[in-house]
């Protein structure tokens, strides 16, 4: 190896670092925007799986089957180039992304609601019912705020999830984390400093979220909710 | 008060309830006593329609009520939704699994349905609540998360979240069966105290020895039918050969 | 923009390209989750050794492991990893072994699950009616264990399926790579990358109801012993 180059050198990462930093918070900014307006919209299509209207119940299952499917690479280009073709909607890019990810994420978040919901056991809705509470009082005052608790980990682990899949926004330019490191790396010749340093940034990004979910889940458990059997793991559908 | 007409159910293939009758008088204390999978939890249920009856009409406080489903008519499904939480607002039910509300203190549980159903601005629920929870002795566990009760005391709270509504007629479903044995006798006693006060109540139990002293009439039950109705004394010397069957098995 | 006219005729041209480029895409996944359920098996073993330093090792590991976005283990293997060390991997084998530490941080997790899933009474109990340590971890805990683990292994598989389609960034000549290609030779990109779509969509919701349906299958075998 020619010993007048350094083995590591991470001066040229160290002198980027605005861009990838831009990077960073532009990547975070996507997968928050993106996880809340996914829980807004698989909250809604978990209602109505769980309704009683053949029609809703239908359009439901048929909404989370396809984009639990569908990969994001391919969601993302339909999106943003497909929608072009097709409806000549051009949407900028940071949008599309922050579209594409919420479209994704809601697919699993309705899932993971749903079997919240349905975790709350029955005698808690009887219990609600017997007491005179209409149905709508028994959902919003019972079921819900029980079946919160309940998603609250695996939402965590969904949020986890955007922030790693922002990377693959990439392919259409949104200028976030991984972005800025191609082209750096590009620039600079020095693909190993610059990933490995996107990699540490996705690390802390995702560490830190865990924390914060594990943090509100203690301060629930504080207040009264120590019912961890009923947490859900469905580890597999978060890769 | 209450009166069960011709109330019929199954559950797929299973008939659990066969064209069952009974009426409750106001003050009455009836217990329901059977083995188990007779049909007792699920008579109980249809009272107040949270499971609701396939055929037959409960009739309580002279209103009749059926069990209603239209396939078509959906306004008509929701009016009669709406309806349905009058009736149960009536009728307290204690379930033999407590169904206390995890998310809620003490208070928070036993005031939602004073709040919510008796309309009740909230400072006055809280009273309300405070005194009902005070009556089954929980006034020093007001704030308290039900993950922090025991089992008798969870029971207790469910009890006062009934009461607070001031029912006509109280429902227990084997209310002390999940109780460790030292805490049974606790709930009882509060029973006791609503027989006392003259409380409509029908309550399923497999605590023989309780049944037989605060009935005034006892049901047995046995696959769906209501096989015998009769005072204490006249239960004891029953002649029918499941009841007396049930009796001796389970008084050894 | 005109309107544009679509011309599916596209797909049947190229069907025999596309077909192979999804064949290069299963075998990917399948490579990816054989190294996958190596890695797993092998954190998850280090997890249960009793030296502590083993545990938090593999911890770290298997963290870091699933906090790495696909894509940037793609490009620090690929190009980071090969130009700093001379190690010249070829697309195929970068991609796989990139889907393999992916999927392999969450079966470790998996293994880890289903071994402490099983609680300790149900061995006490095999011993208690006598049967010897054999029979309890094949009658016993196996059964147990296999039916916490079978379907998450699949659902993994079915997220390394979805995970493989980004491996053409690399140049790895999968289905979106043909059909990238085909594009910029037809100026049909929407055909092709719907057709993609539609067979990944096809693809990952067969194995996903497979492993759906496992579960109940298995679960339901639970409830009725
Ligand atoms: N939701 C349901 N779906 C299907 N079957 C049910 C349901 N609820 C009750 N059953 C069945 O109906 C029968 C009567 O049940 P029920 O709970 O009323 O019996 P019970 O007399 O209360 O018994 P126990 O003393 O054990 O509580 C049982 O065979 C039970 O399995
Ligand atoms: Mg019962």
């Amino acid at each position: 190896m020619d010993n007048s180059v350094p083995l590591f050198d991470f001066a040229a990462v160290w002198s980027s670092r605005a861009l990838l930093l831009e990077g960073f918070g532009i990547a975070m900014f996507c997968a928050t925007a993106a996880i809340i307006l996914a829980m807004i919209i698989g909250l809604f299509i978990a209602l109505m799986r769980l309704s009683n209207s053949r029609i809703l119940r239908a359009f439901a299952f048929v909404y989370t089957q396809l984009f639990r499917g569908v990969p994001l690479y391919v969601l993302v280009i339909w999106v943003y180039f497909g929608l072009a073709i097709v409806a000549n909607i051009n949407l900028p890019k940071i949008p599309a992304g922050i579209i594409t990810l919420a479209l994704l994420n809601s697919g699993y978040l309705s899932e993971t609601f749903r079997s919240g919901i349905l975790a709350v056991s029955v005698g808690q809705s009887e219990a609600g019912a017997a007491i005179g509470l209409t149905k709508r009082q028994i959902k919003r005052f019972i079921v819900l705020p029980q079946a919160f608790r309940i998603v609250l980990a695996p939402s965590g682990n969904q949020f986890v999830d955007a922030i790693k899949d922002t990377a693959i926004l990439s392919i259409i330019g949104v200028p976030e984390l991984m972005r800025m490191a191609q082209q750096q790396a590009d620039l600079f010749y020095r693909p190993f400093e610059f990933y490995t340093t996107a990699g540490i940034l996705y690390f802390i990004a995702v560490m830190g979220v865990t924390k914060l979910f594990t943090f509100i889940e203690k301060r629930m458990s504080r207040i009264g909710f120590t019912n961890s059997s009923q947490k859900l793991t469905n580890v597999g559908e978060y890769i | 008060m209450l009166e069960i007409k011709s109330v019929s159910k199954s559950f797929g293939e299973l008939h659990v309830l066969k064209d069952v009758n009974l009426n409750v008088a106001k003050g009455e204390v009836v217990c329901i006593i059977g083995p188990s999978g007779s049909g007792k939890s699920t008579l109980l249920r249809c009272m107040n329609f949270i499971s609701p009856p396939d055929s037959g009409e409960i009739v309580f406080d002279k209103v009749s009520w059926r069990s209603y489903r239209s396939k078509f008519n959906v306004l008509a499904n929701l009016r009669y939704e709406k309806k349905l939480p009058q009736l149960r607002a009536e009728i307290g039910m204690v379930f033999q699994h407590f169904n206390v509300f995890p998310h809620m203190t003490t208070l928070e549980n036993v005031s939602l349905g004073l709040q919510k159903v008796r309309k009740i601005k909230k400072d006055e629920a809280k009273q309300v609540a405070t005194k009902s929870l005070e009556q089954v002795g929980l006034s020093d566990k007001l704030q308290v998360y039900p993950d922090q009760l025991s089992g008798g005391q969870k029971q207790r709270v469910a009890i006062a979240r009934a009461l607070a509504l001031n029912p006509k007629v109280m429902l227990f479903d084997e209310v002390t069966s999940a109780l460790d044995p030292e805490l049974v006798s606790g709930i009882l006693d509060e029973i006791r105290r609503l027989v006392r006060e003259g409380m409509t109540m029908i309550i399923v139990t497999h605590e023989m020895k309780f049944a037989f002293q605060v009935a005034h009439r006892i049901v047995f039950m046995d696959q769906g039918k209501i096989v015998q109705v009769g005072t204490p004394a006249e239960i004891r010397n029953t002649q029918e050969p499941r009841a007396k069957a049930f009796l001796s098995s389970i008084l050894e | 923009m005109d309107k544009y006219d679509f011309s599916w005729r596209i797909i049947q041209e190229n069907l025999p390209e596309l077909i192979n480029g999804l064949i290069i895409t299963l075998q990917i996944s399948v490579a990816g989750m054989a190294f996958a359920l190596l890695f797993g098996l092998f954190f998850a073993t280090l997890r249960f050794s009793q030296y502590r330093i083993l545990n938090i090792v593999s911890n770290s590991i298997v963290q870091v492991g699933r906090s790495l976005p696909l894509f940037v283990l793609l490009f620090w293997i690929y190009y980071g990893l090969s130009l700093k060390f001379k190690i010249n991997f070829t697309d195929f084998q970068a991609g796989a072994l990139a889907l393999g530490i992916t999927g392999g941080a969450y079966m470790a997790e998996v293994f880890r699950g289903g071994i402490t899933a099983i609680d300790k009474g149900q061995s006490d109990a095999a011993f208690a009616i006598g049967l010897n340590r054999m029979q309890t971890s094949r009658l016993i805990v196996l059964p147990q264990a296999i039916r916490i683990i079978l379907p998450q292994t699949v659902n993994i598989y079915v997220g390394l399926l979805k995970g493989a389609t980004i491996v053409s960034v690399i140049g790895v000549a999968d289905m979106i790579y043909v059909a990238q290609y085909v594009s910029l030779e037809t100026f049909r990109p929407f055909e092709l990358y719907s057709f993609a779509g539609v067979v990944f969509i096809a693809l990952t919701l067969s194995v996903a109801s497979f492993a759906w349906l496992l579960e109940r299958q298995l679960s339901g075998k639970s409830r009725r012993g």
